[in-house]
């Protein structure tokens, strides 16, 4: 018998739980103003995680799919991408939509229920979420396809969780991102859990890096609640990309704090104990202990910036609810760019339905 | 002026295309080297090369999907799906994604894509290869369904088709890919979507069709006229959004209706059309609205196809039906 | 006091009720937005219900073990703003839509056996006023021809198979320039078909004389405080009548609904606990709601119980007019246009400014003079020089 080829899979961590150090940080990552920044975003997405609840649990959002626990792995992702590059979001990516500009106001929208909330002002071209399981990795294929056909060095961004690598969709999209080198990078953002599915029990395979192996590219695990092994890995695999090198996979091996969405109920499934394991990890404590050991950042500095967010929060939250509703007349003006004389008729029954009167007269 | 087959008018219609407009790309199973497995796009990778043709990895979802992404960051792909019952991976792409991306961003985002498949029955095809289930399609608020009939309304409505702002998915009826020809000139003109064409004028009784039926149904247009009887033919053409103006007009004028699709009856396309005239053209009618449809059953491998397909014989015995209702 | 109530908001996909499991707070308490209230159970699952708004706590509804519906009240606030909770995905009560009415189809002749005709022959029937039991079809069923042929030959006046010779009013009517009516306008429709069919309407009608009013008064917050007025010394005319339980009930509060009309139709809106307000109240609530109705802001609310109403219709033209009383209120009240005259009064003449002045009132709630003892306290009030 020959062995005809062997992979690897690598894993890469810079602070631990306690923030200390494992390995030296990126000098390019190392600079106090860097991880403050990335401080303050972690911070931001965590205050916009707990408003988002807060109006949910006071019937003044919809459904709502919480990212606490993950927001290292969503700022890095963010960081570590360039404003011309494009998102293609799972409904769990709400930390790298703030940082590529996505602002709280919109998502909000998006989550009370109004399109708007996915036109997005910021990264124009940026995918509005997928709320189908891996169903956005095709397109995201399609994105890179373009970049590559016009020799534009830009990259694709596909972020999508554990549950999301059992899809065919991914397998497909990943084979031909192999097959035609596409500058396209994948996260995954392997939070554990698929609602109530377990990862081990998602697959056998010994990590859903891997997957990427049988599509013929580079797949490498990162500590998920690490934001500078996020940013510093993300960041190598999309550069690498940029570059002509072809597609990469990202595993990013975090917990979801929350229940699956707000009409969920975790403890069903999973224990306290093991979500307060957890809490240990927590990706914010770790590296503002990092700060306060190696910057000197204060708790009063902590203060300030966790009351900065919380206010701008606030506000997105407040023009949010001061949002005035759509027309009804727009569920048929974007369905085609000219409305077909077929819908005319419905358009206006629409128009014509009785309102819920009670005049006198 | 060349005559041509509806291949042939496909395949002039994607060079035309390409040659007008860069952003035209198409991908598909064996579209490059091979030129299509029916030929549809023969030629066009030498023409154009392998960044405007390209084959992709055996993977329907995929097809979609990456069209879908080439749409939204401006190209006009043209994807093929080599057979229609191999469409159905690429359904959710169509329903969840393609359908909806204007919608769901409020018109930041678009998706200018044409997902072109051969379909229907009559070419003893083996299994999985004679489906028409373009009534599903149909269903999806969003898409644009189209069906050519013969080759110059191929190629006008292919061009119109991938000049389209929206997704539209291009159904080619692969019984008559090559089975007659039609003078053809290529012009780079666009027929308009979204318009019933009728093929054939008549005061005594409307039979409305597409794809490959308008043959039979232009046949038995024939037949009844030498019975004196005077039957109009009108090819929908575009199943989605539908011109029920042309239907329901024709309708009233004449009285009486048979609407024939090769599809299987029951929640065909045929009873879309059926139940909008008898809401709004009721009190015209002289007769009940009449179906000639495959049977609810399997798609049968060829040895029983012809039993299946709705034939003239059997859009003439449902006519003398129309003609004298009991 | 509603606008300080956070009711229970749908904490689900479709969740209808919730038990209370903890309360975080008591009554007295002062929350900020975002501290938690209460947790509750619901089929899905535990969860905190954090505050809505910054603010102290009046009162907390129901105890611990309590199952709390949705929409219900479960905390009360001591001032702050309006509570908005429950937008997201709020269903409008079927209840409150008012559907059409569905007619049954009028019994026809021959019911039990159907005479098998095209829908055309039909129709064709119906405008020739050709009775389809008398038509002999030349094939399997009667189509429009037949029908034509039996119409044609049936000019002859008395023959049998005519049951009308003339045209329909659908033939002679112009309908080119016909519009569906829509939204309020077709509420009106509805309402006043409705009320036509129940009320039995009586009127009478009088004079006021407002000769010492200012030039600045306006006409309609005297004749709100007038209603209250006539109100207080006859109510039974500011009444709710059930003309299915037969049962009057007079109503303490007068929620007076003034009718306003835009270019969209008629509105009726409500000036709340009229009797509470001194006549510059009434004049600013007045002034408030007509620009509400202008800017259909107007809420649903506030278009809800009136229990007596007003038509300022003289704001156009007219003197008296019979009007059209909304069950299950029993009075309207009228003012047509003000004119001068000149009046005989304590033996000479002098001129006088005058007010006429209409009631209708549902027959069937009060009598004559009931109505009449309202309409004379309505003009004392009137009268009042201020």
């Amino acid at each position: 018998m020959t062995q005809v080829a062997t992979f690897a899979v690598e894993h890469s961590a810079y602070l631990d739980a306690d923030g200390k150090a494992l390995q030296p940080l990126p000098e390019a990552l190392a600079q106090p103003d860097t991880l403050r920044a990335l401080y303050r975003w972690m911070t931001l997405a965590r205050a916009f995680d707990a408003k988002a609840i807060e109006l949910q649990r006071t019937g003044r959002l919809g459904t709502y799919a919480s990212c606490l626990g993950q927001e290292a792995a969503g700022v890095g992702v963010g960081y570590a991408m360039q404003p011309e590059d494009v998102l293609l979001p799972s409904f769990r990516e709400q930390a790298v939509q703030l940082v590529r500009g996505v602002t709280a106001t919109e998502l909000l929208l998006y989550w009370g229920g109004d399109e708007r909330g996915s036109d997005f002002h910021g990264p124009r071209q940026d995918f509005p979420i997928s709320i189908t399981v891996g169903g956005h990795a095709p397109h995201a294929a399609g994105v890179a396809l373009a970049f590559k056909l016009r020799a534009e060095a830009r990259v694709a961004v596909c972020a999508i969780g554990d549950g999301a690598t059992s899809k065919g969709d991914l397998y497909e999209a990943m084979n031909v991102a192999g097959a035609w080198q596409l500058p396209l990078v994948f996260v995954v953002n392997n939070n554990q859990w698929a609602i109530s599915m377990p990862r081990a029990e998602q697959s056998a395979a010994r990590t859903l890096a891997q997957k990427a192996i049988a599509a013929g590219f580079t797949g490498e695990q990162v500590d998920g609640n690490d934001v500078v092994a996020v940013t510093d890995v993300v960041g190598k695999a999309i550069a690498h990309a940029r570059a002509g090198g072809g597609p990469r996979l990202v595993e990013c091996l975090t917990y979801r704090l929350s229940d699956h969405t707000t009409v969920d109920d975790a403890s069903r499934y999973r224990s306290d104990e093991e979500v307060s394991r957890h809490w240990h990890e927590d990706p914010l404590k770790r590296l503002r202990l990092w700060l306060e050991r190696e910057h000197g950042w204060s708790a009063e500095d902590d203060d300030a910036c966790r009351a900065e967010c919380e206010a701008s929060i606030t506000a997105a939250a407040d023009a949010y609810l001061a949002t005035p509703p759509q027309a009804p007349e727009s569920l048929f003006d974007y369905l085609y760019e000219t409305l077909p004389d077929d819908l005319r008729a419905q358009r206006d029954a629409l128009l014509a339905e009785p309102r819920d009167e009670h005049g006198h007269g | 002026m060349a005559e041509h087959t509806l291949l042939e008018a496909v395949n002039l219609a994607l060079r035309r295309a390409m040659a007008d407009d860069e952003r035209v790309l198409v991908l598909g199973e064996d579209v490059g080297v091979d030129g299509g497995v029916f030929r549809a796009t023969d030629g066009l990778q030498q023409a154009y090369g392998a960044n405007r043709v390209l084959d992709t990895p055996l993977a329907e979802t995929a097809i979609a999907g990456i069209a879908i992404g080439l749409a939204a960051q401006g190209f006009r792909p043209v994807a093929e799906i080599q057979f229609m019952g191999f469409i159905y991976p690429a359904i959710d792409q169509l329903i969840s994604h393609a359908s909806r991306l204007r919608t769901r961003t409020r018109g930041r985002l678009s998706c200018p894509m044409v997902l072109r498949a051969p379909y229907g029955g009559g070419v003893h095809a083996p299994e999985h290869h004679s489906e028409s289930t373009e009534a599903m399609l149909a269903h999806i608020p969003g898409l644009r369904v189209v069906i050519p009939s013969s080759p110059r309304r191929a190629y006008g409505l292919l061009l119109a088709a991938i000049q389209d702002p929206d997704p539209v998915v291009f159904l080619e009826p692969k019984r008559i890919y090559r089975a007659f020809r039609e003078a053809l000139d290529d012009d780079g003109v666009a027929l308009p979507l979204d318009r019933a064409e009728i093929l054939r004028a008549g005061t005594d009784l409307t039979i409305i069709g597409w794809g490959a039926m308008l043959r039979e149904c232009l046949s038995a247009a024939e037949a009844l006229a030498a019975d004196g009887v005077s039957a109009e033919v009108i090819d929908v053409a575009t199943l989605k959004p539908l011109d029920s103006a042309t239907l329901l007009a024709s309708a009233r004028r004449t009285g009486r209706v048979l609407i024939v699709h090769e599809a299987a009856r029951t929640a065909g396309y045929g009873a879309e059309i059926a139940a909008r005239i008898a809401e709004e053209a009721m009190f015209e009618l002289e007769a009940p609205i009449v179906r000639v449809t495959g049977y609810d059953t399997v798609m049968p491998l060829p040895g029983l196809e012809q039993k299946y397909m709705p034939n003239r014989a059997r859009i003439l015995a449902a006519a003398h039906r129309v003609l004298n209702p009991s | 006091m509603s606008d300080n109530v956070f009711h229970l908001p749908d904490l689900g996909e479709g969740l209808t009720e919730a038990e209370i499991v903890t309360w975080h707070v008591r009554a007295g308490d002062r929350v900020k937005a975002g501290d938690p209230l209460v947790t509750v159970e619901t089929d899905k699952a535990v969860v905190d219900i954090p505050a809505p708004r910054s603010a102290q706590i009046v009162e907390c509804h129901g105890a611990e073990g309590d199952v709390v519906t949705v929409g219900a009240p479960l905390v009360t606030f001591q001032g702050g703003a309006a509570d908005t909770g429950g937008v997201v995905g709020r269903l409008p009560e079927a209840a409150a839509v008012s559907a059409p009415a569905v007619e049954p189809p009028a019994p026809s002749a021959g019911q039990r056996q159907r005479v098998r005709a095209s829908p055309k022959a039909r129709q064709r029937a119906r405008e020739l006023g050709v009775d389809l039991a008398t038509v002999q079809p030349q094939g399997a069923i009667i189509q429009a021809e037949d029908v034509e042929r039996v119409a044609a030959a049936s000019t002859t006046p008395g023959t049998a198979t005519v049951v009308d010779a003339g045209k329909s009013s659908r033939d002679l009517a112009d309908t080119s320039g016909a519009t569906a009516l829509r939204g309020v306008r077709r509420a009106m429709a509805r309402r006043m078909a409705d009320a036509h069919r129940r009320v039995v309407p009586a009127l009478v009608t009088d004079e006021a004389d407002i000769s010492t009013w200012t030039d600045a008064q306006r006409p309609l917050p005297r004749l709100v405080r007038a209603i209250v007025a006539a109100s207080a010394a006859e109510p039974l005319l500011n009444a709710w009548f059930d003309d299915a339980a037969l049962t009057l009930n007079p109503q303490t509060g007068v929620q007076l609904g003034i009718a306003m009309e835009t270019d969209d139709g008629l509105f009726v809106p409500v000036l709340r606990d009229a009797e509470t307000r001194t006549l510059t109240e009434i004049g600013t609530a007045v002034t408030e709601l007509e620009a509400a109705v202008r800017s259909r802001s107007i809420a649903p609310e506030a278009l809800r119980g009136q229990t007596i109403s007003l038509s300022n219709f003289g704001a156009v033209a007219g003197q008296h007019a019979q009007m059209v009383v909304v069950p299950p209120q029993v009075a309207i009240v009228g003012a047509g246009r003000a004119f001068e005259r000149a009046a005989w009064v304590d033996g000479a003449a002098r001129g006088q400014r005058v007010l006429p002045i209409s009631l209708t009132f549902d027959h069937r709630a009060v009598t004559g003079v009931e109505a009449c003892r309202f309409l004379l306290a309505l003009l004392d009030d009137l009268h009042r020089s201020d």
